[in-house]
């Protein structure tokens, strides 16, 4: 079995407090994993590291082998480029646009014809007098931006995201006043780009995308069982049901890793039963499961691993059988029972 | 390389401005610390504080020689009045206006902002369109024009003088400093050392430090957040009414909505450059923004002055949005 | 909420219960209305007027209603609409573009200038966003006062082409009921430009911007690129603002005093987007309407009404600001969604 995530002595500060500390495991392709500890141990912040939503204080993420991030190519040597250019010939011409401009106008007035020709070549002659400073000092702002820009949009969850990961939140974050059929469009969107031509104008293949689409997320919605609920905004559902949106709208882009925060929070008995039916089906369809969870029942119910953090470290790692007689877990949890029994 | 005396005109000039726009910025940068609200109507604020000022001064009878003891009481009793009537209306408005949308989305608050903002320079345009204060018999027997404030509304209003304008310094150090500069000088330079005092020594200093950093906590810890909200706008206010005399006595022109919108963008400015909700920052982002206007303005083209204050928002916020002495804030998943 | 009974009939009695559909019909309608009115009522020739300001109110949907970034600086790109359909179509200068080409270039120059402020704005959170778009609009209006070779300052740059549609339209001013041409063509492009923003709202163009809005950590989270989302609708909304600052200046006859295009003028379209409905494409049109009809139609009625006033306290005009404000804290207070809800379709799911 080959590894689908591999994090190594990851860790994560913010300022004095180290959420995530030095924490390194690895979850199999195809297996449900699940993540315990106590609250506050970090589990969340690992999700949030892991979806690049905070950047990694040190430490290492590959998935399937390579890191997620995003490279310096030709592309984007040629856009800086030209977007230095771009920067130092506009700083240039603001500078001196008035000067400019009467060079280029060079006194006509409306009852001579306009010699393009001699304006261009006098606007060019004043631009070389006056416009070499400017257009450096911009152009020189322009390179240190493009540089703080690319450095800060190296890793980004929406490019986690595109690479196959996607997640839940721990507080149910669906779009309230978008319809359930919306929340699962949005992911599935972002393959289509966001090319405005083509849909201000409803062309064919756009209108065919769309209906596509569109059938493809009903189908999405009738294995959570919502299809009633399509047009009505996700706001207005039940608890339960928003869980489930939220499940499906992270199913929605065919991830191959899918991050679940607390999926069975606040559900009963006959729902977490159906919540781990629902997981073992995801897995069949071939998706990896990262789950957090502290319902004991669902986590030995379903998982094929456990890692347990606390505090930010990772204190033990193996099978449900080896994590339920584990020391350091048991001492962690302080007397809970993790058997699984009522 | 220019001159000394011009140098030091940039220095006086510059910070003499940066310190009463860091009575504004303080304002600013207090409010968006507690409850991180950008108050549009602050400068606003300020401008009315100037014409309170304008009023009072007319209600204390004109002709005043400038440097006259009438002059000086004068402005004691504007030092206590306005400050207290800007207080008042800023207090007023977190009452009526930002309190009850409190917990809402952050563009409810920021629109009620501009809001309050309009309605404030409506009182201002209204304010300088008012009569005098003093009888008009009283004003003609003087042989004064009896609108020495500007002839229509919407004008530029002319404070008149309370404050000798001869340079202080002799002629030859070729650099002026005025007794409004040192009035500035020695209003602004007490107040900030009482502001650090108030805000690190006094219980009040530290349960709004508290409610700054983590409005629950603060309740839970048995702090009465909107007293202390309340207070900070009070505050706020106040020294916004202090600048408002500083600036008349410094004999700026006044304009219903010019003074206000420019005060109030270089004083946000100066907030985010030196770290929003930073107190210490706020002040010094203000001297550097009086610093950076006084400088354009005589080296280089005045009409330039607005764009190089805006050109260096922007690239704060490009590069370092946390400013200089803040840091950067990030969002709870 | 069960929508359902108003599924029922055939197309055309469903479009007959709608009150849009009625709206439109009137003011398509409104010159054979107009002209019924006496005198004294009609508003006719004041309509373009209120059209070429619609665009200001649906760029600003775009940016702030759709994508939720406050935009105060608006009017900066109504003005450089204006100024660069002036500057490309004057005779004062050799261009002398024509009106179709001038419009063109309104539109690149809206569309490039956003372009410019949204690259390093867009990354802003939303307090800072609204400050720096403030910051740009007063910038805008201080240059094109100041650089007065190019843009002939206050003194304007007039004598600009009227639209041209095989044959010129009359003078709105000098020609009697000329303004029943200009008043279907500014209708024209505003249905064109209501279509164009029909179809991508209902897009996933449309979603992205909804998504953003409503929270942007969860939107990126599911893969929208949000930096990039945001430029797109900035820059959209730029070029529709100059394409209203291009209309605005043609049927003026120039480019206006650029003072004109002040922070009151934002502010105004922000308003209209609020008054209207956020996020609602009706809404907007809506609160251009009445806003726009406001202070148009209003104030010229009004002090036509009271009179000529020596005394400040009764001119109307002195009292904008205050009734602005009071509007704008007392929507946000009682009625913060606007007037016409929020009404989402994905195309084809009916």
């Amino acid at each position: 079995m080959t590894a689908l995530l591999e994090v190594s002595e990851l860790t994560l500060c913010f300022g004095g407090l180290t959420a995530v500390d030095a924490v390194s495991f690895t979850v199999e392709k195809g297996s449900i994993t699940a993540v315990i500890g106590p609250n506050g141990a970090g589990k969340t912040s690992l999700f949030n590291v892991i979806t690049a939503q905070y950047q990694a204080s040190a430490g290492r993420i590959l998935v399937e082998g390579a890191t997620i991030e995003r490279q310096w190519g030709r592309a984007e040597t040629l856009r800086a480029g030209g977007f230095t250019l771009l920067a130092g010939l506009l700083t240039a011409l603001a500078l001196h646009c008035q000067s400019l401009w009467s060079a280029f106008l060079h006194d006509w007035n409306s009852l001579t014809k306009f010699a393009w020709g001699t304006g261009l070549t006098l606007a060019w002659e004043e631009f070389l007098r006056t416009g070499t400073w400017p257009f450096a000092i911009g152009a020189a702002v322009a390179a240190a931006a493009c540089w703080q820009h690319w450095h800060s949009q190296r890793r980004t969850p929406d490019l986690v995201h595109r690479h196959g990961i996607a997640r839940t939140f721990q507080n149910i974050r669906l779009f309230r006043r978008m319809s359930c059929l919306e929340n699962i469009l949005i992911p599935r969107d972002t393959r289509a780009g966001y090319g405005r031509l083509a849909a201000a104008l409803r062309l064919p293949w756009q209108r065919q995308r769309e209906a596509a689409e569109i059938s493809a997320a009903m189908a999405l919605l009738e294995l959570v069982g919502l299809t009633a609920a399509a047009h009505l905004p996700a706001g207005s559902l039940p608890y339960g049901a928003q869980r489930h949106l939220e499940i499906a709208r992270a199913l929605s882009s065919k991830p191959r890793l899918l991050l679940l925060d607390e999926p069975a929070a606040g559900m009963n008995e006959s729902e977490s039963a159906d919540l781990m039916r629902l997981i073992r089906g995801i897995r069949a369809t071939g998706t990896t499961i990262l789950l957090i969870e502290h319902d004991m029942q669902v986590v030995m119910g379903i998982s094929d691993s456990i890692v347990v953090l606390d505090h930010g470290e990772k204190i033990a790692a193996g099978t449900p059988a080896e994590i339920r007689a584990h020391p350091a877990v048991i001492a962690a949890y302080l007397g809970e029972t993790v058997e699984g029994q009522p | 390389m220019p001159d000394l005396h011009v140098l030091l005109e940039i220095l006086v000039i510059g910070l003499s401005n940066g310190m009463v726009l860091a009575l504004i910025a303080l304002g600013y940068t207090m409010v968006y610390g507690i409850i991180e609200l950008i108050n549009f109507a602050h400068g606003d604020l300020l401008m009315l504080g100037c014409f309170a000022a304008l009023t009072g001064v007319s209600m204390a009878g004109l002709p005043i020689t400038p440097g006259s003891s009438h002059a000086w009481i004068t402005i004691a009793a504007l030092m206590i009045i306005v400050p207290a009537f800007c207080a008042g209306m800023n207090g007023l408005v977190e009452r009526l206006v930002y309190r009850p949308i409190r917990g809402g989305p952050k563009l409810t608050a920021l629109v009620s902002a501009i809001g309050v903002s309009f309605i404030f320079v409506n009182i201002g345009l209204i304010w300088g369109g008012l009569p005098l204060w003093a009888p008009a018999g009283v004003v003609n027997a003087l042989g004064i024009d009896p609108a020495p404030f500007g002839s229509s509304a919407s004008s530029f209003k002319n404070i008149p003088a309370l404050l000798p304008a001869e340079n202080l310094l002799p002629s030859h150090w070729g650099v002026g400093i005025r007794m409004a500069e040192v009035v500035t000088f020695g209003t602004t330079i007490p107040v900030l050392i009482g502001m650090s005092w108030l805000i690190r020594r006094t219980r009040l200093g530290r349960a709004m430090r508290a409610t700054a950093q983590d409005p629950i906590a603060a309740r839970l810890m048995g702090i009465d957040t909107n007293r202390i909200i309340s207070h900070t706008f009070l505050l706020g206010g106040a020294l916004a009414g202090v600048g408002a005399v500083l600036l008349c006595l410094r004999g700026d022109a006044l304009h219903f909505q010019f003074t206000g919108f420019r005060a109030g963008m270089d004083a946000f400015t100066a907030a985010v450059l030196g770290g929003i909700g930073s107190l210490p920052g706020a002040v010094i982002g203000a001297l550097i923004i009086g610093l950076v206007r006084s400088s354009n303005d005589i080296l280089g083209e005045s009409l330039w002055t607005n764009a190089m204050v805006f050109a260096i928002l922007i690239l704060l916020l490009i590069f370092r949005p946390g400013g200089l002495l803040g840091s950067t804030v990030r969002e709870k998943v | 909420m069960n929508a359902s009974h108003l599924m029922a009939g055939s197309p055309w009695q469903r479009l007959a219960r709608d009150w849009r559909s009625w709206a439109v019909l009137i003011i398509v309608a409104w010159p054979a209305i107009d002209l019924a009115l006496p005198t004294d009522l009609r508003i006719g020739a004041l309509l373009p007027n209120i059209l070429a300001f619609a665009f200001l109110a649906l760029g600003i949907h775009v940016v702030t209603g759709a994508t939720g970034l406050l935009h105060l600086g608006a009017a900066a790109f109504v003005a450089i609409g204006a100024f660069a359909f002036a500057i490309s179509t004057t005779t004062a200068f050799p261009f002398q573009l024509g009106f179709w080409p001038g419009l063109g270039v309104a539109i690149a120059a809206g569309t490039s200038a956003g372009v410019l402020l949204g690259l390093p704005t867009t990354r802003l959170r939303g307090d800072y966003l609204a400050i720096a778009t403030l910051g740009f609009g007063e910038i805008v209006v201080d240059l094109l006062k100041n650089l007065d070779v190019i843009t002939k300052g206050t003194q304007t740059l007039g004598d600009l082409p009227k639209p041209w549609l095989g044959v010129t339209l009359p003078n709105i001013v000098s020609t009697a009921n000329a303004w029943i041409w200009w008043h279907w063509l500014y209708l024209a492009f505003i249905a064109v430009a209501v279509w164009l923003l029909h179809n991508l709202q209902n897009s996933q163009i449309g979603r992205a911007w909804i998504a953003v809005r409503e929270d942007e950590l969860a939107a990126r989270a599911m893969g929208i690129p949000v930096a990039r989302v945001k430029l797109g609708a900035f820059t959209l909304g730029s070029a529709l603002c100059a394409t209203g600052g291009a209309l605005y200046a043609c049927l003026l006859g120039n480019s206006s005093d650029p003072t004109n295009y002040d922070f009151m003028l934002s502010v105004m379209g922000i308003s209209m987007v609020i008054l209207g409905g956020m996020g609602s494409l009706t809404g907007a049109l809506v609160g251009a309407m009445v806003i726009g009809g406001f202070n148009v139609i209003i104030l010229d009625k009004m002090t036509r009404w009271l009179g000529e006033t020596d005394s400040m306290l009764l001119s109307l005009s002195n009292w904008q600001y205050l009734i602005f404000g009071l509007m704008l804290v007392l929507m946000m207070r009682f009625r913060p969604a606007g007037v016409v809800p929020e009404r989402r379709t994905a195309r084809g799911s009916r």
